[in-house]
């Protein structure tokens, strides 16, 4: 680490990511006064290098669910760099096994085999392969909004065309109807149908909720014609809606589901494809079709085992129920008190989203809030809404320290003037 | 050794458990294959027929292009279609011989680990 | 006692394996486990170190495998660990959305090290993923759509990087795949000139064939490359997520040709075998998309500050112990005792080739890949087929092996070979009509 005083490292980071990585992000970044360069960090903050604190509300779209350096998680990767490395792909590895076991226990149903992979697109691209594979269909209904990853097939299933326009052609085979429509759902069932696949709570397209029905109804769609039903729950997954996982509020297991962010553990890349027993009969007979260099690692599965452990030992689900409902209180006040500037409030545990009256307030409500010390940008689908999904043990004081920096920055903005609503 | 008789009545037993299971059909409906046998012992040949999983047909003799070949000695062979032995372990000890490609090996070892799951 | 402790503190090896194996049967992949045991590669893999990897009953190997080229510095290189370690006193993943400055470290160390004008830095986390994002930056930068690849290539097996791969099995039962990828013959540039037309967007190739058998590219065709690519407006695409990081004697191998592409390609060791990372180097014509869309292309777990962090490790590792050099001195070294043994054993071997430590040794027979890796690992080491090629055993050992541990792995060779030679004997002396092959 550099001798020079932390303005002049700063100034040489954003110089070098500018010239060697992005320098049109980093502009953007600045402009929401979201340049930030994370010095330290710890449960639910993280301090520029220059010294200023930040309550991280975006924790890459939910992947620091168990905390900014959990102390436990970060003495288990510690503890096992001293004797593993990522370990022979091909092999059969106690810790796969160990991994997978667990899994398999703490999911809902009887979700039972795991393949592994490094990222969550290629847990998706998985899971889309093993529902044409053991069908022999093509298509995979999606939604419009979806986003399931920017590997090929999980960009194909994506429901919005700017992640796709300038790569075209995409897969073929997808098709893409409206979220929480049933009716929708069924009209697009053909014979080559292979699988549905959703993501229980929207992420990226708005933090919209899947309702109970909806998804009973398209388990119910799926059985009586032979479809496989896909839940992607990379955001929605360990702990963040209130549950282990969210499927766990509606009662309705899937055939295939998909983890990845948060079994990080915020320190380790590692993702996982869940899938029943009947569905290993394809991968029985089309072995070593599918690999992955860097799935499975000793060092992934070793911190997955650490970050369930930690989940389960502390009720952190339950804590973060908990919270989700002291953020609830202070939302409803805001939409009482601001409704020039917020349209809705959508929420399931700590998975939570703001629905401003227009795009531009997005940005203008992120500038606001870093200088009150919170980081949270808009989704990626759905630019009017402002996502917050701080750790999942996020204490009072801090859940109060954000609804006051919300509180002062919807002020700051209606002082400010120019919201119309488009 | 093992008689011609023999081996077509083992290879017409395999036959039986093959079509007669189920998940095995359906695992199997992307392979279509003809696989000659050959007793290098005693020259006898033998072709199976598979299309989509089913064996339409076992015979005496080389008929067809086969997709694989399967070599060996004829008591092997009937231990093999019995299941007495794990086939893909004495491939890789050079005991049977194979000619096809490593997916059709690995297809039928999964084959023999559905039938007989111990061996 | 957490679960981690149960784990890291257990000593009954029998207990470990028989749970393992029950575990990994219900819940990973019973076929592959079966596959594994009939090939007699079943190691659980406990203690590694350098060169070796021991079993969890203590049988020590040589790592042939490498993961087909993770841990050029090492099995478990305690540098790099030790500088994670320490790290993550500091560190965690960090917010992708963030500036990560380790990030921008990496990312102009890579612009160094990495030849011609190649720049700009695009990280992931897996190298599949990396080739997605090379494909994806081709079809943006030109407004095509066409991708030409290579017969026998392996590239990943997600959706842009799939279509790629030049084998069939790996992608018949996910059809349809995304449209406009042809393959060519490898080393043909005569076919690579009748397929290139004003729709490429780019083309594809690693410098030598990995899966594909251990075929290294001539200096030739991949000068014809660049001039096609150059003539025709289209992308060059190295992927050298195998042959990268001083493999083939040189920190990348296209150094060797002296060819540079327009995007390299990086992953398996880039950070040291201790941590995923993958990235799409590029010049700073093709980073403009990026200006445009800064965030078209995006993931969470691709360039963590501590994966960047292992990659810095790794490089100056890498650099400080001459590892390409050393790689290219026993891999002459290794060439040597290989064609020895194909001198000593003529009807069995067909050849035996590669670059640095990038070596193949091919069979005329396909079946004998697979028993050579089980008589290897009888004798010690540990080696596998090339994936779309069986005919060829391939032999990636780490580059910090040292010259008596590649005697070793010569010698095991030998003994395997012997023993292949007695089978092939046994068998023909059964046979009452020998086949003429």
């Amino acid at each position: 680490m550099s001798q020079h005083d932390p303005e002049t490292i700063k100034q040489q980071a954003l110089s070098d990511f500018k010239r060697y990585v992005n320098p049109q992000k980093a502009r953007v970044l600045k402009n929401a006064g979201l340049d930030i360069i994370e010095g330290k960090r710890e449960g639910a903050a993280v301090w520029d290098i220059t010294g200023k604190k930040y309550i991280d509300c975006i924790t890459s779209a939910g992947s620091f669910n168990v905390g900014r350096r959990n102390p436990e998680v970060v003495n288990a990767l510690k503890t096992a760099l001293d004797d593993y490395d990522i370990g022979g792909f091909l092999m059969c590895s106690r810790q796969k096994a160990e991994l997978a076991k667990k899994l398999a226990e703490i999911t809902p149903g009887d979700l039972q085999y795991v393949m592994y992979g490094c990222g969550g697109g290629e847990a998706n691209d998985f899971a889309i392969k093993l529902a044409r594979g053991f069908t022999m269909n093509s298509d995979i209904i999606s939604t419009v909004k979806a986003y399931h990853g920017h590997t090929g097939f999980s960009l194909a299933a994506i429901g919005r065309d700017e992640y796709k326009k300038p790569f075209y052609p995409m897969v073929p085979g997808f098709a893409h109807v409206p979220f929480n429509d049933l009716d929708a759902a069924k009209a697009a069932v053909t014979d080559k149908t292979a699988a549905i696949m959703i993501e229980p709570v929207q992420g990226e397209g708005g933090i919209y909720p899947a309702s109970d029905d909806y998804m009973k109804g398209l388990r119910d769609l799926c059985d009586e014609n032979d479809i496989l039903l896909i839940f992607d729950e990379i955001q929605t997954g360990f702990g963040r809606t209130g549950k282990m996982f969210c499927c766990e509020h509606s009662g309705v297991v899937p055939d295939i589901m998909t983890v990845a962010k948060s079994l990080s553990g915020a320190l380790y890349p590692i993702s996982a494809t869940i899938y029943r027993e009947e569905l290993n009969d394809f991968v029985m007979t089309h072995a070593f079709t599918h690999l992955s260099t860097f799935g499975g690692s000793d060092l992934g599965c070793i911190v997955g085992l650490a970050v369930i452990d930690y989940l389960t030992k502390n009720k952190v689900p339950d804590h973060a129920a908990k919270m989700g409902e002291r953020f609830q209180q202070g939302f409803d006040e805001f939409l009482k008190k601001y409704p020039e500037l917020l349209l809705e409030v959508r929420r399931k545990g700590l998975m939570m989203g703001l629905q401003y009256t227009n795009d531009s307030i997005g940005p203008r409500m992120s500038f606001q809030l870093a200088e009150r010390g919170v980081m949270a940008i808009y989704t990626g689908n759905e630019p009017s809404v402002m996502r917050l999904m701080p750790v999942l043990e996020i204490q009072p004081d801090q859940v109060d320290a954000v609804l006051s920096a919300l509180d002062g920055s919807m002020a700051e903005i209606m002082n400010q003037g120019g919201i119309e609503a488009y | 050794m093992a008689t011609s008789e023999e081996i077509m009545e083992a290879i017409d037993d395999f036959k039986e458990q093959c079509n007669g299971n189920k998940r095995l059909r359906r695992m199997q409906r992307d392979w279509t294959k003809i696989i000659h046998y050959k007793a290098i012992d005693t020259g006898d040949i033998f072709t199976s027929n598979v299309k989509e999983g089913e064996v339409l047909s076992n015979e005496a003799g080389a008929a067809g292009t086969p997709d694989v070949v399967i070599e060996c000695d004829s008591e092997t062979m009937c231990d093999m279609f019995w299941g007495d032995i794990n086939p893909t372990q004495k491939y890789l000890r050079g005991e049977i011989k194979v000619k096809g490609s490593q997916e059709d090996v690995m297809r039928i070892d999964a084959i023999t680990a559905i039938i007989w799951p111990d061996v | 006692m957490s679960i981690i402790d149960d784990i890291l503190n257990e000593t009954d090896v029998d207990k470990i394996r028989r749970e393992t194996e029950e575990n990994y049967r219900n819940h990973v992949h019973p076929f592959a486990l079966r596959m594994l045991k009939n090939a007699g590669l079943d190691i659980i893999e406990g203690k590694r170190d350098g060169a070796f990897v021991y079993d969890i009953s203590g049988e020590k190997y040589i790592d042939c495998v490498t993961g087909a080229g993770i841990f050029n510095a090492g099995r478990h290189n305690r540098d790099i660990a030790d500088g994670l370690k320490k790290a993550m006193d500091v560190y965690d993943m960090g917010g992708w959305i963030s500036i990560i400055r380790e990030r921008a470290l990496l990312a102009k160390k890579l612009a160094e090290i990495t030849p011609g004008n190649l720049k700009y830095s695009l990280f992931c986390c897996g190298g599949g993923e990396a080739v997605e994002v090379a494909i994806k930056l081709a079809r943006a930068h030109t407004d095509r759509t066409d991708i030409v690849c290579m017969e026998n290539s392996y590239h990943g097996v997600t959706g842009f990087a799939l279509p790629a791969t030049g084998r069939d099995v790996y992608k018949t039962p996910f059809e349809p795949l995304t449209p406009g990828y042809r393959h060519v013959e490898f080393n043909n540039i005569g076919a690579v000139k009748d397929a290139v037309t004003e729709q490429t967007a780019a083309v594809l190739v690693e410098p030598v064939q990995g899966e594909g058998g251990i075929v290294p590219a001539d200096d030739d065709f991949l000068a014809g490359l660049r001039a096609v690519c150059d003539e025709q407006g289209a992308v060059l695409i190295f992927d050298e997520i195998q042959t990268g990081l001083g493999r083939t004697g040189k920190m990348f191998c296209a150094e060797h040709s002296g060819v540079t592409p327009d995007i390299m390609v990086l992953a398996k060791s880039l950070s040291g075998g201790m941590y995923p990372l993958s990235c799409a180097v590029f010049t700073e014509d093709i980073s403009d998309f990026l200006m445009a869309h800064p965030f078209t292309i995006i993931n969470s777990f691709g360039g963590t500050s501590l994966a960047c962090l292992a990659a810095l490790a790794t490089i100056e590792y890498i650099e400080k112990n001459n590892l390409p050099a050393k790689a290219e001195a026993l891999g002459r070294h290794f060439m040597g005792g290989l064609a020895g043994l194909k001198q000593a054993y003529p009807e069995l071997i067909r050849d035996v080739r590669g670059k640095g430590l990038m070596l193949g040794m091919e069979f005329f027979d396909e079946s004998i890949g697979p028993r050579m890796a089980y008589q290897l690992k009888q004798n010690g080491v540990i080696s596998i087929y090339t994936f779309n090629n069986p005919n060829i055993i391939r032999i990636m050992p780490t580059l910090v092996i040292t010259k008596d541990e590649v005697d070793l792995v010569l010698n095991a060779f030998d003994l395997s070979l012997r023993e292949i030679h007695a089978q092939e004997e046994r068998m023909t002396h059964k046979n009452i009509q020998p086949d003429k092959d």
